[in-house]
């Protein structure tokens, strides 16, 4: 539990970081390769671990 | 010299630690150099800057700025953030006590996600991610539980459309109160519903001009 809630932090920290805050205009899109950093930013994982686990059950 | 800019401080001591300060008028950005050929992208420096990001929120509220913004000089600052001084000095001078805090609820309808490919161009492509994006909506009684308990806490709130699978509720939260708000989330683990309730965060909704 503990290391997915270290995941869990640095993946909702880095969201905030790449889809968070002022923009400024002129400021470029990020990317490594093919992958946009700003477009990863929208996919983060919801957590309350309870309710997902209880989701699993019933599915 | 290039550096990435993490945000806006009302004060030169509010910077420390591994970020350089570099003066806005009477503010200054913290920022982080780049070494050369250095990609902004870098996966260690993200890293670090994060890390970096959260040490200055402890220190003092500041404005955050979207990361990938990269800067050479003064000058080149002034050049690009110069009309922004006036209203961020306000907002530090306002909300120096006071921090965000993000609980992000998934969708009970969450809309499915277009894909880039079906789109024969780009604005259809992005008119579609808009329609998903606000098309998602969340229990109700678990957004009624949260107006009650959660938004009287906050100075400020702001119910967010944030993609085709979530809703994202923004508090701005006086330092002093996080606890309590941190309480109320906790209590609302009794509804079946996924939710992160994360924070502090420093001014990022809240920085923003709002959109007409």
């Amino acid at each position: 539990m503990a290391d997915s809630d270290e995941e869990l932090s640095l993946l909702e920290t880095l969201d905030h970081l790449l889809d968070r805050g002022v923009v400024i205009s002129g400021e470029a899109v990020i990317s490594i390769g093919d992958v946009d950093l700003l477009y990863l930013g929208l996919n983060v994982v919801l957590a309350n671990v309870d309710a997902i686990i209880r989701t699993a059950r019933k599915t | 010299m290039r550096a990435v800019v993490i945000g806006a401080h009302r004060h030169r001591d509010d910077i420390s630690g591994d970020a350089i300060a570099i003066p806005l008028g009477d503010l200054f950005l913290s920022a982080v150099e780049l070494a050369p050929q250095q990609p902004a992208g870098d996966r260690e420096l993200l890293i670090r800057v994060a890390k970096i990001r959260a040490r200055l929120l402890d220190v003092a509220t500041f404005i955050a700025v979207r990361y990938g913004f990269v800067i050479t000089n003064e000058s080149d600052a002034m050049s690009k953030c110069g009309a922004h001084v006036d209203r961020w000095r306000a907002l530090l001078d306002e909300h120096r006590n006071d921090v965000e805090l993000t609980l992000k609820i998934a969708a009970a309808t969450p809309q499915p996600r277009p894909k880039r490919t079906e789109f024969a161009n780009g604005a259809d492509y992005l008119r579609a991610l808009h329609a998903a994006t606000q098309g998602a909506a969340i229990d109700g009684a678990f957004r009624e539980a949260v107006d009650a308990r959660l938004v009287p806490l906050a100075k400020q709130h702001r119910w967010i459309h944030r993609d085709n699978a979530s809703m994202e509720l923004a508090l701005l939260v006086a330092r002093e109160r996080i606890d309590e708000v941190n309480a109320a989330g906790t209590a609302l683990k009794s509804f079946d519903v996924p939710f992160l309730l994360s924070g502090p965060w420093p001014l990022e909704v809240f920085a923003q001009e709002v959109e007409q």
